[in-house]
């Protein structure tokens, strides 16, 4: 903090040091009183004030920081002969942006800035504000102010950042980047330039108006020294040579720099793509999704004669495979998969090359097949093989792996990689059970054999063939699927218990049994090992997806709560430090983050899960106090009574929304949150697409937030609409009048039958008949739910307006609507859980829930174990879990080491059955609780109207 | 197959398969981007086919004199790609720039006491044993200095081994 201080309004710096260490060593109380002393030497100082304003608000005070900041500022504008310094005004800035009152520090400093206009360090002071209130106008107009003032080189980037901003997250039009030429050629021809990032800013600026011919120009020129890294230049180099349209001096460009790094596979698909005259590989890059790009190449057709683009691409074959004869390159894969995308290419262009593409597959997989990467390379070259070539590609793996004998580690990654090709392509699904279950087996046998080779590893490092667990218990859930023995799925979770038990680090297999557990019901389970992730920061956002969705549907409440409650402080405080660090990279010259950082925030601002999150947050607190309406009052208080979530609502349609998870973890069987092939009936492994469902899910999410940001104003409005009409003639103290309420809601209902695709008219027919039984609940189809909370409101709007009550019965009817709905619901839900579940009702499913939970643990423990157990030598689950059990007796503590031996010893499968079983009876535990609660607090309010 | 270029923002939401590995820490955003702001010539990745996320360095530059160093403060690849010498890369990567462009005296790096197989790994990359830090990680266990001199420390007095060791609050440096 030492560089703070100076002499701030003229108070000596001794004076403040201590406040400060006071304030950064969080003594709040002594720094208050601290400052209560020099407040008394200095009353109407406004940085002794700031300063007391900025303890008061780190201790929570933040009506009173609020009220001294505005007294400072006061005495700030009237003082006219005061020197307005930066401390005071930044102090000022701090607390105000902390009270989120942004806006009244910029005025203050937009004040201090009108009084001394050739203030550098306040000029900065106001740049920084802009930045912070991302108003980039502002900031232009303000760096500009500066550049004039002193000619630095950084001021005037720093208003061309500026004017970038304004074309790329704002509503700036393109020709305003004529404009930031104009004032960088200006800059150019009387002072030049003299940072790299400068250049590249410059350089950028000419690309984003297609001035491809005037940018080489000048990175060919005396300011292209800048760049003092000779490949970073050619790549710029050739990025603008093939989008000016010049491939031959492109193709020229990215071949010298594929002669200084051979293994740049970028730039090799550039290279072909300028000599086939193709542009893609650069659109791709500017209208492509930034965080999930294409996994290869699309090709266009082409416009070359066969004659030049065989031509061509026997040149680049050449050139490649020189690359692969260098011994130096004994790492480079690039060479070799050059090669087969060069081949790849060819049969997208109509050649017909299997025999080539087989040899150079091959050629990789005997030089490389070991390796882990190996599948996931070749992946996108197996796509253009035919079924028969792809089996005889498998053939030749599985020889090449018995034909290769070389060093045991080698030996195993190629058997794992032929296993892998198998998977991929082999049909497994096709074979019968017994030789489908035969291959996991065969993969647990490999994975107990290979651990000796781990033996003199670090209990840290990964272990050699570990993947075999997890294409085990891939297999073990596709017979699950293909035969619905419950087994096979018992024993893919056994396995990687197991696994885990030998070395407790492995994320793959924790993420398997995450949705393992997941599946089964046992979802706090699930969640204990979703917490050994450690998943923190920037990975709630992309790893979440895992857990989240599941929670959202769960009892555990809690649980559910710190993860929201996580990942949104994570998310709301990088909206707020965001600013702050885009001003770092304006300090220090890195202007193309200045841009980048901008930009990222957006793309995380517009994060579909951040958007549910912040939907589901208040609907969970909702929950958590339905018990009491005082409690739930206080909730839709603090929510300022939903108001903000129906703006929201309103704006979801129009808003274009960032899916940022990392869905390349998630297993085969749910690809992507709310898709499940288990549920389904088997199609075969290779029905299960993993790409392509991005569409279904984003109109998906939409319609989830839109509905669900209703709710917390639509509660609001029935709770008030209920009073009032309870209270009848009496007089109503609520804030909002009676018509108000229910023209209000009935707009809401209104949305919300929209919603379902009704009108209200007919949604309101819907909901009669189905409860009256002229319907079937079908006519729901699969929002039940949200039906049921249309019911709900529905009746709490007619209390007040009695619109739909003739005669009678004023609102009785409404009321037996929806509880036989709710009793229809709950009725149907809990016979699909259990069959002999014949009556409704919350305090039945508590009953039945209490009965599960009283079943004897040992009983369930023993049915989990018997299915398990193979009978007889035919179909059946067994095999895997025989074969895990047997290692128990094989255990050689000389060939496995100590601690692997140990390891394997305390393994116990029957731990891991009563696991599940405690797991499962703790969510229905917590479900239960939620049942009583509200058996409890109904049973109260049916106490109560007996009274009246 | 490997594609090395500068990190950036977006890399953070591509990076989970690598981080999630144990020994990987994920750190605040503050920390990411105050490195991309101010060293962004030291944070690179490695691209794999299918533009797989293979591994990082991050790196950064200071010092005061004699002391101007290139640090590296992680590296990391995921278990897929592990066993091709992708670490050697990118540690040569932030090496020649460290030497090149900023003329800096020694790279250094920050190690476990017990992490053998990255000491085992960072010795073979030419990395010396400069000093022990006592309980530099977390107050519990020892961390090692390691450095490797660069070609602007004619003598390699950079990497002169210290006779006792240091206490976390003895670095010149974070």
């Amino acid at each position: 903090m030492a560089s703070k201080f100076g002499l701030a309004g003229g108070i000596p710096e001794r004076r403040v040091r201590q406040i400060w260490d006071a304030v950064d060593s969080r003594q709040f109380k002594n720094a208050l009183k601290l400052s209560a002393a020099l407040l008394s030497k200095y009353p109407n100082s406004p940085y002794a004030l700031a300063l007391k304003a900025l303890i008061l608000e780190r201790m929570g005070k933040s009506d009173e920081a609020l009220a001294i900041c505005l007294n400072a500022k006061e005495l700030l504008y009237k003082n006219e002969s005061m020197l307005m310094d930066d401390l005071t005004l930044s102090t000022l800035q701090i607390v105000f942006q902390r009270l989120d009152h942004l806006e009244l520090g910029t005025s203050c400093y937009e004040y201090a800035c009108s009084k001394f206009p050739n203030n550098l360090e306040l000029m900065m002071g106001l740049f920084n504000c802009y930045v912070r209130e991302y108003s980039f106008v502002k900031q232009q107009q303000t760096a500009i102010k500066m550049y004039k003032l002193v000619g630095e080189e950084r001021f005037l980037l720093w208003a061309v950042c500026s004017i970038q901003l304004q074309v790329f997250c704002g509503n700036g039009g393109e020709k305003l980047l004529l404009l930031a030429e104009g004032l960088l050629k200006k800059h150019v021809a009387s002072h030049s330039l003299h940072e790299p990032e400068a250049l590249i800013v410059y350089i950028s600026i000419l690309e984003q108006q297609a001035k491809y011919g005037d940018a080489l120009e000048i990175l060919s020129g005396k300011l292209g020294s800048l760049l003092m890294i000779e490949v970073d230049k050619l790549r710029i180099q050739g990025r603008l040579l093939a989008q000016s349209g010049d491939f031959a001096a492109g193709a020229n460009t990215y071949q010298k720099i594929l002669e200084l790094c051979p293994d740049d596979w970028e730039c090799f698909l550039h290279y072909l793509g300028c000599l086939l005259e193709d542009d893609s590989s650069w659109s791709n890059g500017v209208n492509g999704d930034p965080v999930h790009p294409p996994k290869f190449v699309e090709c266009t057709v082409s416009h070359l004669t066969d004659e030049v683009l065989n031509s061509r691409l026997s040149n680049a074959s050449a050139f490649l495979l020189k690359f692969q004869v260098d011994a130096n390159n004994c790492f480079l894969r690039g060479p070799y998969l050059a090669i087969l995308e060069i081949e790849r290419r060819r049969h997208l262009y109509g050649k017909s090359n299997y025999d080539d593409i087989m040899k150079a597959l091959m050629q990789y997989f005997f030089k490389f097949g070991h390796l882990a990467c190996f599948t996931s390379d070749v992946e996108m070259f197996l796509q253009v093989l035919t079924p028969d070539n792809k089996m005889e590609f498998l053939e030749k793996v599985m020889k090449g792996t018995n034909s290769l004998p070389t060093i045991p580690t080698k030996v195993l990654g190629l058997s794992i990689t032929a296993f892998k090709i198998q998977q991929l392509i082999g049909n497994i699904d096709k074979v019968p059970v017994v030789e489908h279950e035969a291959l996991a087996g065969q993969m647990v046998d490999m994975y107990w054999k290979s651990l000796p080779l781990s033996k003199g590893l670090d209990p840290q490092e990964s272990m050699h063939g570990e993947e075999l667990l997890s294409m085990t218990c891939s297999v073990l859930v596709q017979l699950y699927w293909r035969t619905r023995h419950l087994g096979y799925f018992l024993e893919a979770i056994m396995v990687l218990e197991f696994g885990l038990t030998i070395r407790r680090y492995v994320w793959q297999y924790k993420i398997l049994l995450l949705h393992l557990y997941s599946h089964l019901g046992a979802l706090s389970l699930a969640y204990e090992w979703y917490k050994s992730l450690d998943v923190k920061n920037i990975l709630m956002e992309t790893v979440s997806h895992h857990i989240l969705p599941h929670m959202l549907l769960s009892p555990l409440w809690v649980d559910l709560s710190n993860l929201l409650k996580d990942y949104l402080r994570f998310m709301d405080d990088h909206f707020r430090e965001s600013a702050d660090l885009t001003f770092l990279a304006y300090r220090h010259r890195n202007y193309s983050k200045v841009i980048e950082f901008v930009q990222f925030k957006e793309q995380l601002q517009r994060s579909n899960q951040y958007l549910v999150a912040r939907v589901e947050s208040p609907i969970l607190q909702l929950k958590q106090r339905a018990d009491s309406i005082e409690e739930e009052e206080g909730v839709l208080e603090s929510l300022n009574c939903g108001i903000h979530f129906v703006e929201l609502s309103n704006e979801i349609t129009s808003k274009t929304l960032t899916f940022n998870e990392d869905f390349q973890s998630r297993p085969w069987w749910t690809p992507v949150p709310g898709k499940n092939y288990l549920l389904g009936p088997f199609e075969g492994i290779s029905y299960c697409p993993k790409e392509n469902l991005t569409k279904e899910r984003e109109e998906n999410v939409r319609r989830v937030i839109e509905r669900k940001s209703l709710l917390p104003r639509m509660i609001y409005l029935s709770i008030q609409s209920a009073s009032v009409s309870l209270k009848e003639n009496a007089e109503v103290n609520g804030s909002m009048s009676e018509p108000k309420i229910s023209s209000e809601l009935k707009f809401l209902l209104e949305r919300y039958a929209k919603m379902l695709g009704s009108s209200l008219t007919d949604a309101i027919e819907v909901v009669m008949g189905v409860s009256t039984g002229l319907k079937s609940s079908e006519a729901f189809g699969s929002d039940t739910v949200d039906w049921l909370n249309f019911a709900v409101f529905l009746n709490a709007w007619n209390l007040n307006s009695h619109e739909l009550s003739q005669g009678g019965d004023q609102c009785g009817h409404t009321w037996h609507n929806v509880d036989t709905l709710l009793d229809k619901h709950i009725s149907e839900k809990a016979r699909s859980m259990e069959s002999l579940i014949c009556f409704p009702g919350v305090e039945e499913v508590a009953k039945w829930i209490r009965d599960q939970i009283k079943r004897p643990e040992d009983e369930v423990v023993e049915i989990i174990l018997s299915s398990l157990r193979k009978k007889g030598q035919g179909e059946g689950p067994g095999l895997v879990f025989r074969i895990l059990e047997s290692f128990m007796s094989s255990i050689d503590e000389v060939e496995l080491g100590s601690r692997i031996s140990q390891a394997v010893k305390s393994w116990s499968h029957v731990d891991v059955a009563r696991k599940i079983v405690t797991g499962s009876s703790t969510v229905l535990s917590e479900f239960l609780r939620i049942c009583e609660s509200k058996i409890k607090s109904l049973q109260a309010l049916k106490r109560q109207m007996a009274q009246v | 197959m490997t594609t090395i270029r500068r990190f950036c923002c977006n890399d953070l939401l591509r990076f989970a398969s690598v981080n999630l590995d144990h020994l990987t820490e994920t750190f605040n955003m503050s920390f990411y981007m105050t490195y991309l702001a101010r060293w962004p010539d030291y944070f690179h990745v490695a691209e794999g086919p299918g533009n797989k996320i293979m591994g990082y360095i991050m790196g950064k530059v200071e010092g005061q004199g004699e002391s101007w160093h290139g640090h590296v403060t992680a590296v990391t690849v995921a278990t897929e790609y592990r066993r091709q010498q992708l670490a050697k890369k990118l540690m040569n990567i932030l090496e020649d720039i460290s030497d090149q462009i900023d003329k800096a005296y020694f790279v250094d790096l920050f190690v476990r006491a017990s992490n053998t197989p990255a000491i085992k790994m960072y010795d073979k990359l030419g990395y010396v044993i400069y000093r022990r830090v006592l309980r530099y990680y977390s107050g519990e266990e020892d961390g090692l200095d390691m450095r490797k001199a660069l070609s602007r420390d004619v003598e390699k007095k950079s990497i002169i081994p210290l006779k006792r060791p240091v206490t976390p609050d003895e670095l010149e440096y974070d």
